[in-house]
């Protein structure tokens, strides 16, 4: 099962320009500062936003292609996203949450255990912490079964020691899972911690796929590749791209 | 921002003082009966004209009218539809000895082609065509009560209770019939006998009392000298003519 | 004293109320959610009857209503009977006359809503209709009742629009606003004051049920 991305949109600031692929059992992270335009990466996978040209497919699915004027529109997807915030229905019980678009509701109990929120089960989203608001948005997207997960930011909004304790779970279910997963993150070191597939962006683009190898390989960039990198990119974003690969150096 | 508040009042005055019934030339305020509205307003205008005396009428049912006599509105001459209000406000202390100076009749009227040409009124208000028949408020329009007496003089009261529409006035009623909301409408004579009027046709209720329509001088007006010239004029021969041109006797 | 007229005016309040928050909540849904050409200048419409006199407001129904004006002759055609002069004309003029307050708390209710709440839904598989139903209607039903009270009393006390469409039928079109009008026409204070002594505590009572729903609004209980 693989997702495989190319898309290009003109946004406010910058031309967002991307293509790229995740494997099921891989957890791809898009790493970069606010406004690089991950989220609308995540929205376009997800069927809420449109490219203006490009391709996107899922095991040979299409899901998008502007060429051919193919769009399916987000309800056919089967996707799991988890937005930073609002991702659960005020109204209904964190149980009822879950329960909400559930394939098979006898998943539900196992998986409310399993994120340590079965004790919450009939409080509504308001009588919750942050952090058990999330694993409770988690729940309900895997409770779908759904065949890619998209995870925007999730624990952005939380603090350091459950934002910690959140990681090690996804850490977890990425292993346990047979599908691909997306990870939006401005935060490096979660990013490494997480990722098997790291992408740095930058003002709608990647900077370079091969960043990947260098991860992996533990080899710092060589040097003029490092300036090939920084082509096309005006000073405020090569800033950005020097923060990038300074803190991934140290973190490495 | 005291400019801006001298600057309001300025204009606060001003629209004030427009507002204010000029003090040099005498002024009137007639509360008339909708019925007589075609008349009344060529004879005010006349009066208007020949004596330079700013006459304004105002236009509803006798009893809405009644109402806000008692309630104090500042009119000079009340001409209602009846002799029944004039009387009570004579008797309340509120006007003068009141004095007839107009007879009209109740009459069926339609716009509706297809109903005209019949024998009689009655014939036409039984007939099955007929869903709708208007006629004014029977406890405050003295024409809605002359409709109603003639009906239950013709022993038609009760049969067709479920064909009536109330509007508030006479002259509402003929609107009804003659947009044909009401197939027909117990109207004025006079309206009858209006360009619009002429346009349908109307039948003669021969059952229903004359209207007669009285008026007086209200205690209260501040304009005695005018109102006084208005009603002898009113009750001249000249007025005769060209209320009998409406349909009044 | 006769009840009729009260009893035919929370009979009309009530009719128009349920009809009204079903109609509503569509167009708020398009107001709200939607965009399309000349939105700016449909709301303004959809406001207009709170802003007309309803003398004015009247006069236009009447045209319309006659068995010539438009919606006239189309009811006449679908049902048979003219629609002018009937307690379903009354009906229909009291939806044009109080939609404005129908769709105002709505909106209100519908605007609060997080628009990640039903790209959320859309995500989870559900369409647009059963995100309505499941996801938009259950977080403004504040918002709702808001718009079923105020619809209510707002046609309790309509006046003016009924006077020139109704026609003053006992039991059919004589509601409490008119009889009580006639009323004091035909000098019977006595009678008027009846009536009014008991519509008087009704919008009261609405009224502060509706301060109470808006206020648990912003305390969010």
């Amino acid at each position: 099962m693989e997702l495989s991305i190319s898309i290009k949109k003109k946004l406010p600031h910058f031309d967002l320009d991307v293509s790229f692929s995740c494997r099921k059992n891989r957890l791809l992270v898009l790493v970069g500062p606010s406004g690089a335009g991950k989220t609308t990466i995540i929205r376009i996978l997800a069927g809420l936003d449109r490219p203006d040209e490009g391709r996107i497919t899922y095991n040979g699915e299409i899901w998008v292609d502007t060429d051919k004027n193919i769009f399916l529109p987000p309800q056919e997807r089967h996707l799991g996203y988890v937005f930073q915030e609002y991702t659960l229905f005020p109204h209904l019980t964190v149980a009822r949450n879950v329960a909400f678009s559930a394939d098979d509701k006898r998943d539900i109990p196992s998986l409310l255990q399993r994120f340590n929120i079965w004790h919450l089960k009939d409080r509504k989203p308001d009588k919750i912490s942050g952090g058990e608001r999330q694993r409770c948005a988690i729940c309900q997207a895997m409770a779908r079964r759904p065949r890619l997960l998209l995870l925007d930011e999730p624990f952005s909004a939380l603090d350091a020691v459950t934002r910690q304790n959140l990681r090690e779970e996804v850490r977890k279910l990425k292993r346990e899972l047979s599908i691909p997963v997306i990870h939006v993150t401005h935060d490096i070191s979660e990013a490494l911690y997480l990722g098997d597939d790291v992408l740095p962006m930058v003002s709608g683009r990647i900077v370079r796929k091969w960043m990947v190898q260098f991860m992996l390989k533990g080899r710092p960039p060589e040097q003029e590749k490092f300036s090939e990198d920084m082509e096309g990119y005006d000073s405020h974003d090569r800033r950005d791209i020097s923060v990038l690969y300074d803190s991934l150096e140290v973190m490495q | 921002m005291r400019q801006y508040i001298s600057k309001m009042l300025i204009i606060g005055f001003i629209i004030l003082g427009l507002s204010l019934p000029a003090v040099a030339g005498e002024k009137l305020l007639v509360a008339v009966a909708a019925n007589f509205i075609l008349p009344s307003g060529e004879l005010t205008k006349i009066f208007q004209d020949r004596t330079g005396i700013a006459t304004e009428a105002t236009y509803a049912s006798t009893g809405k009218l009644f109402g806000q006599i008692v309630k104090g509105a500042p009119y000079d001459v009340f001409f209602a539809a009846d002799e029944k209000r004039p009387n009570l406000a004579e008797k309340q202390g509120l006007a003068d000895k009141p004095f007839v100076y107009a007879r009209g009749q109740v009459v069926v009227w339609t716009a509706k082609r297809t109903l005209c040409g019949a024998t009689d009124w009655q014939t036409v208000v039984k007939n099955p065509e007929v869903q709708k028949i208007a006629i004014a408020n029977t406890e405050s329009a003295p024409y809605g009560t002359a409709a109603m007496i003639a009906l239950q003089r013709a022993g038609l009261w009760d049969t067709l209770k479920g064909k009536y529409v109330f509007p508030q006035s006479v002259a509402q009623a003929f609107q009804y019939a003659e947009t044909k909301s009401a197939d027909v409408g117990f109207c004025a004579y006079s309206s009858a006998l209006s360009d619009k009027g002429k346009k349908g046709c109307f039948y003669t209720v021969p059952e229903a009392p004359p209207i007669i329509q009285a008026a007086c001088i209200l205690k209260g007006t501040k304009n005695r000298s005018a109102a006084e010239r208005f009603v002898a004029f009113i009750q001249s021969s000249e007025a005769q003519k060209i209320k009998e041109k409406y349909g009044y006797r | 004293m006769d009840m009729t007229p009260l009893w035919l005016s929370l009979k009309l309040a009530f009719m128009t109320t349920v009809v009204l928050v079903i109609m509503a909540a569509p167009l708020t849904y398009l107001l709200v959610y939607i965009r399309f050409a000349g939105k700016s200048f449909f709301e303004a419409l959809l406001t207009l009857p709170m802003v007309l006199p309803p003398t004015v407001l009247g006069f236009y129904l009447l045209l319309v209503m006659t068995p010539q004006g438009n919606i006239g002759r189309f009811w006449k055609a679908v049902t048979g009977s003219p629609l002018i002069f009937t307690f379903a004309g009354i009906v229909v003029a009291s939806l044009v006359y109080s939609l404005p307050f129908a769709i105002q708390p709505m909106k209100a209710a519908f605007e609060k809503i997080d628009r990640r709440l039903l790209e959320s839904a859309y995500v989870l598989g559900l369409s647009p209709l059963s995100t309505f139903f499941r996801v938009i209607i259950p977080n403004t039903l504040n918002g709702l009742a808001a718009s079923a009270i105020l619809v209510f009393i707002h046609t309790l006390g309509e006046f003016g629009v009924i006077l020139m469409v109704g026609g003053s039928i006992p039991g059919e079109t004589r509601v409490a606003s008119i009889a009580i009008y006639e009323a004091v026409e035909a000098l019977r204070y006595g009678d008027a004051a009846m009536m009014c002594l008991i519509l008087v505590p009704i919008s009261y009572l609405f009224l502060l049920i509706i301060n109470r729903l808006t206020r648990r609004q912003i305390y969010g209980t």
